[in-house]
């Protein structure tokens, strides 16, 4: 029971994340791996804001969605448009995202440095409950509550607005939805924003619950395998999925070993790409190169 | 040559010939891989226990090392390589990090995260010179065979191709196992020269890096892959010194490729093909 607890605990931080991977996937079709980047953003965002500038927690959160959220819509207007553009080889997307990602990580490395850092320890309500001898922590509870009030929002947004509307539109054929006179590149900086904001939440419940370093973001490849188990593109799938992974590691960590944890993450990947590579949500794939 | 030229040089070698397995598979045929540095482990791991545990010389202990890569190459691309496109390059990722961790995780036989060390550093100047030689020229063979053309034909249009009378996932499987065998030998060659061998060596970052550098070189050039190849190994190398930048510098690279000159240094042509131009352009047309 313990370990279905933080499981879903883990599992709601990477479907955050895992949203964020799925969303982008939807529209332009390729797996954005400078979302660590967007994530470790965030992270340091919000510990500069909290201790540098000494501004108050929900402030601080706030500018790190937003320093995220910019970061992700200036990535992709340096790096993937141009690209867009040129060819429609994903993978070409694909490689750039990771010089995206590797120069983010980096660019931390050099000016902060790589030293471990902590989010101050009052950032969060910190306490223990006892509930019928699962010992529940305080921050458990609020990353679930988080995960599901963000998602909630996303899923109102995306079903009861007109952008919303557009992003469904342009999820099933971008050309069209161009045609048909939605403007295409502000969609996909409103997607690239609304992903870094999923990502920088996810990395500010990582820095407290573990600790802020220039290498967090490569957390997000677990989320990364998470989406693609529940379907990439598909915002059901990324949080089923997460969930199935951040139960599958808690339960492989406490009954047999945790370093046998990633060994099953990628084992259940492999699995799931053999029996149903579309994954569970997944729209049915056709040949892309 | 000073030890430092000399390492830069070897090292140039062993990242060639990586390379060129990974062009095999991802240039000539069209897969794209995200885990490659896996089959690189393999060939070390072999390599290195077969010659300190076993005594065995090096000669036979590097191309066991890379037949090792190709078996469990074999085994992976069985059931794998039934997968298309994205989804290849996405169960590589994961099939790669889990040969990782399970070098990092069997303690009793590879030592672990710790590492394996007390290599003999068999890997000189003379023989990896020799050795990348002799697989180049093996290469260039190859691709202009009968096989080399198949490859060619399943990447353009599979399905033109199974029309045609090839049997396109025997040729999809050919080309795994060869450029599985290509990064075997490179592996167990890197394991010569540093002596000392550790499965964070070949994570998904070097798996990154092999594409990156045919992507770099040209999609279908072999010539290109070299160059490109070269080219990286020498940056990253004599960006040493600003070792914080290095990765930065890398990083940017890699984007500014992508965004300017995504079909890379070359295209598909050869490097001798630039100088009759003429010819060269009506044969991509």
């Amino acid at each position: 029971m313990q370990q279905i607890i933080n499981g879903l605990s883990l599992g709601s931080v990477y479907a955050l994340i895992a949203v964020g991977y799925s969303l982008v996937y939807s529209i332009l079709l390729f797996s954005n791996f400078a979302h660590g980047g967007f994530l470790v953003v965030g992270g340091y965002a919000c510990y500069f804001l909290l201790t540098q500038w000494g501004y108050s927690v929900p402030v601080s959160m706030a500018g790190a969605l937003i320093a995220s959220g910019l970061t992700a819509i200036i990535t992709e207007r340096l790096a993937y448009k141009p690209i867009r553009e040129r060819t429609t080889t994903t993978l070409y997307l694909l490689i750039a995202s990771m010089g995206v990602n590797i120069i983010i990580e980096n660019l931390f490395v050099v000016t902060v440095g790589g030293r471990i850092r902590a989010l101050p320890q009052n950032t969060f309500p910190t306490g223990i409950f006892k509930i019928a001898g699962v010992t529940l922590s305080a921050s458990d509870i609020i990353s679930l509550v988080t995960a599901v009030i963000f998602l909630t929002m996303l899923q109102i947004f995306l079903n009861k607005t007109r952008w919303g509307l557009a992003i469904r539109a342009a999820a099933c054929d971008i050309r069209t939805a161009g045609l048909m006179g939605v403007n295409v590149t502000f969609l996909i900086s409103l997607v690239f924003f609304v992903a870094g904001i999923l990502a920088a939440v996810g990395g500010i419940f990582l820095s407290v619950r573990y600790s802020l370093y220039p290498q967090l973001g490569s957390i997000t490849t677990k989320a990364f395998i998470a989406a693609v188990i529940g379907g990439l593109g598909s915002l059901p799938g990324a949080v089923v999925g997460s969930l199935i992974l951040g139960l599958a590691e808690m339960l492989t960590a406490g009954f047999i070993s945790s370093q046998m944890r990633d060994l099953v993450v990628y084992s259940l990947l492999v699995i799931m790409l053999l029996i149903r590579p579309a994954g569970f949500f997944g729209k049915a794939v056709s040949e892309k190169i | 040559m000073g030890g430092y030229q000399e390492g830069i040089i070897i090292l140039m070698c062993i990242n060639c010939i990586a390379a060129m397995g990974v062009s095999i598979l991802t240039g000539f045929t069209g897969i794209f891989t995200l885990g490659h540095a896996a089959y690189m482990a393999l060939g070390a791991y072999t390599t290195a226990i077969l010659t300190v545990r076993y005594g065995v010389h090096w000669i036979p202990a590097i191309i066991a090392g890379g037949l090792m890569a190709v078996l469990i190459a074999w085994l992976i691309g069985l059931p794998t390589l039934k997968l298309t496109g994205d989804y290849y390059a996405i169960a590589s990722i994961g099939l790669g990090e889990a040969i990782r961790l399970i070098l990092e995780n069997w303690q009793s036989f590879t030592r672990g995260a710790r590492g394996f060390p007390g290599i003999e550093p068999y890997t000189t100047r003379i023989c990896a010179v020799i050795i990348f030689i002799g697989l180049a020229i093996i290469t260039f063979n190859f691709l202009d065979s009968r096989l080399g053309r198949e490859l060619r034909a399943s990447r353009d249009d599979s399905a033109a191709a199974s029309l045609m009378g090839f049997n396109t996932p025997r040729t999809r499987m050919k080309a795994l196992l060869l450029s599985a065998f290509y990064c075997g030998i490179a592996g167990a060659l890197l394991g010569g020269y540093m002596s000392f061998i550790q499965p964070s060596m070949f994570d998904m970052m070097k798996s990154t890096e092999l594409t990156a550098v045919v992507v770099f070189g040209g999609l279908g050039s072999m010539s290109g892959t070299i160059l490109g190849s070269a080219a990286i190994t020498l940056i990253m190398e004599y960006f040493r010194d600003i070792s914080q930048y290095r990765m930065l510098i890398y990083g940017l690279l890699l984007v500014i490729i992508m965004v300017f000159r995504p079909e890379g240094l070359l295209g598909s042509r050869e490097i001798w093909e630039l100088f009759s131009l003429e010819n060269s352009k009506q044969e991509d047309k």
